[in-house]
């Protein structure tokens, strides 16, 4: 697949790119490598391994990693009740070697994701989601699979991908990941999109809602992420809700009333809460001695 | 396009000096970066940046030193013209600048003798701060008369000093990179430094520090091991899945022993920012037992728990009630108070961190106290918050660091690698 061919399939699923983020994946998909994508929380990472899998025509395999992922999770696991079940059932076969090697066959093999990625028939997208979550052994077991693209099963021996998977990390910085695991892979650091490209993305994902509202709320979100006072910065999906929360209200200007009722759609810790409403307090010239609670008397 | 082999050898040496600049380059990466450039060519400059940076760089501060590394090795013709005149014109005004030092710095009507970094450090220098030098000199210049070599002696050790500290803030402006991405930059600037805007953002900082060094720690422990005893009960419910056949073994896991600690914290004028930091850092530590103590000290001592250091608010209102905060230093008395105390605070199972600058009253009597409580406990560890580099002018320091081990921790990033340093330790 050409450099444009690769745009030209993620325009079809009205992805909105820059051209750094094209030439990134077009980079890991004609190198092969797996794709490291870090960057804060709801910047769009996890939507670029669902993109790939969408442009490329390919399923999607997700293995969400958590503390305590291990193998029989990750990779397969033996299906214990029907090998016991077995064993009943065979327990006067006079042939017990073949027994035993029929209980660790594939008919008694459960795949996991990562298992499921590399014997699939057809390549798929690999999304091995919030890796920093998972224990430093985990990030090491990994590394057979993405360097060699093959699994090894002590019973049964080294399992080679039928299909080579595009295969997707994605980090949140919780913890620092290997150099091991680093070097095997292509970077991407995502940074929160410029105003230019929330807009966009407003535009694509909510056609419906009014393009004058949309302008306010990317360059409120923007302002929101320059306020260092500010926390928990909102992520891309934060401004969608908000902007949809805002259009379901019949909302069609971001005044500072209507920025305080849905506020909460975009910031999500009291302190945040707090900074913004000292932010957009405006200055009190009426002589009610505070009884109007701020609004202006009509 | 011009043939591979030219390009080829252009990336080898671009290889190598990414290495220098840190990063770890195998023979894949190059190999690599040689396929891409064979299939996009090298027409578009920053589409073949952000192809080479994808395969060499694998962190965000990676990133930073290989795009300064590509801007200085892929330079374009135009700009190559324009950085070689730049540096003609800034050498001949380093020139002028040299001989107007070797005027300037006389002294007992000889050139004064300066290294040639040092005198280059001194032709850099603002002209406000080299006046302020040659003023310096000119005030003690009655000294020379009656004494000429102890006047030599001080003017000189008073130049390398404020040389030193000039060459010093030229190294931290020259870092440009840190700075394009703020977050990397609050780590590896002086804490006392900080704006009150910058402080929320240092503190979530520190927090996601700290959640690191635990994740660090735990997964340590994790893969430790086991103490090699069976933990029935675990091994009894996971057998429970496979029809009551003990597959897995489970064995019981060796106890964590948390870090009992004594922090004793000055918090005299311009350390309060700094123990207000170094306090939110250690206590954010899953390592740290709930039964440490910190102690607050100035010319008094006194005891604060875990409520009155939750926040920043808290922290700087409890300093200001209990009547410590302005003082000045006296960590003579601060020791004293420690080692008397009934019941004991400190025995050989305490680490006792000392967060201090070591600028105290009645140093002797502080260097004895030391020597006393790093008898009682188990550990002593010193936080000083001045720079390393400032350490050797310093003879407080000096004496202190004789005594007991002392880290700088100047910035988040020094104070982050003496909190995981103590919490392995």
């Amino acid at each position: 697949m050409t450099y444009e061919e690769l745009k030209a399939k993620m325009d079809d699923c009205h992805y909105i790119y820059d051209e750094t983020l094209a030439t990134i994946l077009y980079v890991s998909l004609q190198l092969g490598r797996p794709l490291l994508i870090e960057g804060a929380a709801g910047v769009g990472k996890t939507e670029v391994a669902k993109v790939m899998a969408s442009a490329l025509g390919r399923d999607l395999v997700r293995l969400q990693c958590y503390e305590g992922l291990d193998e029989s999770k990750a990779l397969y696991e033996w299906n214990y009740q029907k090998q016991l079940l077995s064993i009943q059932v065979n327990m006067n076969a006079q042939d017990r070697d073949s027994l035993t090697k029929s209980l660790f066959s594939d008919e008694y093999l459960l795949e996991r994701p990562l298992l499921q990625s590399i014997r699939s028939e057809k390549p798929v997208v690999l999304l091995i989601d919030e890796i920093d979550k998972a224990d430093e052994e985990f990030e090491a077991f990994l590394l057979e699979l993405l360097s060699e693209m093959q699994v090894t099963i002590p019973e049964i021996g080294t399992i080679k991908a039928k299909s080579i998977p595009f295969v997707v990390l994605t980090s949140n910085r919780a913890r620092p990941l290997s150099e091991a695991l680093r070097r095997r892979c292509a970077y991407l650091y995502i940074e929160y999109p410029d105003m230019e490209k929330e807009l966009a993305i407003l535009r694509a994902k909510l056609p419906h809602v009014d393009d004058r509202l949309c302008a306010h709320v990317a360059l409120a979100v923007q302002k929101l992420r320059a306020n260092d006072i500010i926390l928990k910065k909102p992520s891309i999906a934060e401004t969608l809700d908000w902007a949809a929360a805002l259009d379901a209200l019949g909302i069609r200007e971001l005044t500072p009333d209507a920025l305080r009722q849905t506020a909460g759609f975009v910031l999500k810790n009291n302190e945040d809460l707090d900074a913004m409403d000292l932010d957009t307090e405006e200055p009190h010239t009426c002589t009610c001695g505070g009884s109007c609670g701020g609004h202006h008397h009509g | 396009m011009a043939e591979p082999e030219v390009y080829l050898e252009k990336l080898s040496a671009f290889s190598r000096i990414l290495r220098m600049e840190g990063l770890t380059v195998s023979p894949k990466e190059t190999e690599d970066a040689s396929r891409l450039l064979i299939t996009l060519g090298l027409d578009d400059r920053q589409r073949v940046k952000t192809a080479l940076r994808t395969v060499y760089a694998k962190s965000r501060e990676e990133q930073i030193s290989f795009d300064q590394a590509f801007d200085g090795f892929f330079i374009s013709e135009e700009a190559m013209r324009r950085q070689a005149k730049e540096q003609m014109e800034r050498e001949k005004e380093l020139q002028q600048h040299r001989q107007e030092a070797e005027e300037e710095l006389q002294l007992n009507g000889r050139p004064m003798d300066l290294d040639e970094k040092q005198r280059e450090t001194y032709a850099a220098m603002p002209e406000e701060a080299r006046e302020r030098l040659r003023s310096f000199m000119d005030k003690y210049r009655g000294t020379a008369e009656r004494n000429p070599q102890l006047y030599s002696e001080f003017i000189h050790s008073v130049f390398a000093k404020t040389l030193m500290e000039q060459q010093m803030l030229l190294e931290n402006a020259g870092l440009g990179g840190q700075e394009l991405d703020p977050e990397i930059g609050i780590l590896y600037r002086d804490i006392s430094e900080f704006r009150d805007t910058e402080i929320p953002k240092a503190i979530e900082l520190i927090q996601a520090v700290a959640r690191q060094i635990n994740g660090e720690l735990s997964a340590r422990r994790r893969a430790g091991g086991h103490t090699g005893k069976l933990d029935f009960r675990k091994t009894i419910r996971k057998g429970l899945e496979t029809g009551g056949s003990f597959y897995h073994l489970r064995y019981k896991k060796k106890r964590a022993h948390r870090k009992h600690l004594v922090l004793l914290c000055d918090v005299s004028g311009s350390m309060v920012q700094f123990s207000e930091f170094a306090l939110r850092f250690i206590q954010s530590l899953n390592q740290v037992s709930d039964n440490s103590r910190t102690f607050l000290f100035s010319e008094t001592v006194t005891e604060a728990d875990a409520f009155q250091l939750q926040n920043m608010d808290l922290f700087r209102s409890f300093v200001r009630d209990s009547g410590i905060y302005g003082k000045g230093t006296d960590l003579g008395t601060a020791l004293e108070f420690l080692c008397t105390r009934k019941p004991a605070v400190l025995n050989s199972a305490t680490t006792l961190l000392i967060l201090s600058d070591t600028k105290t009253i009645d140093q002797p009597r502080a260097l004895r106290a030391l020597a006393e409580a790093k008898r009682q406990a188990g550990r002593v560890l010193f936080l000083n918050p001045i720079p390393e580099g400032k350490w050797q002018y310093l003879r407080s320091v000096q004496s202190v660091a004789a005594v007991c081990p002392m880290v700088s921790c100047s910035t988040l990033r020094e104070l982050a690698a003496a909190c995981r340093k103590l919490t392995v330790g």
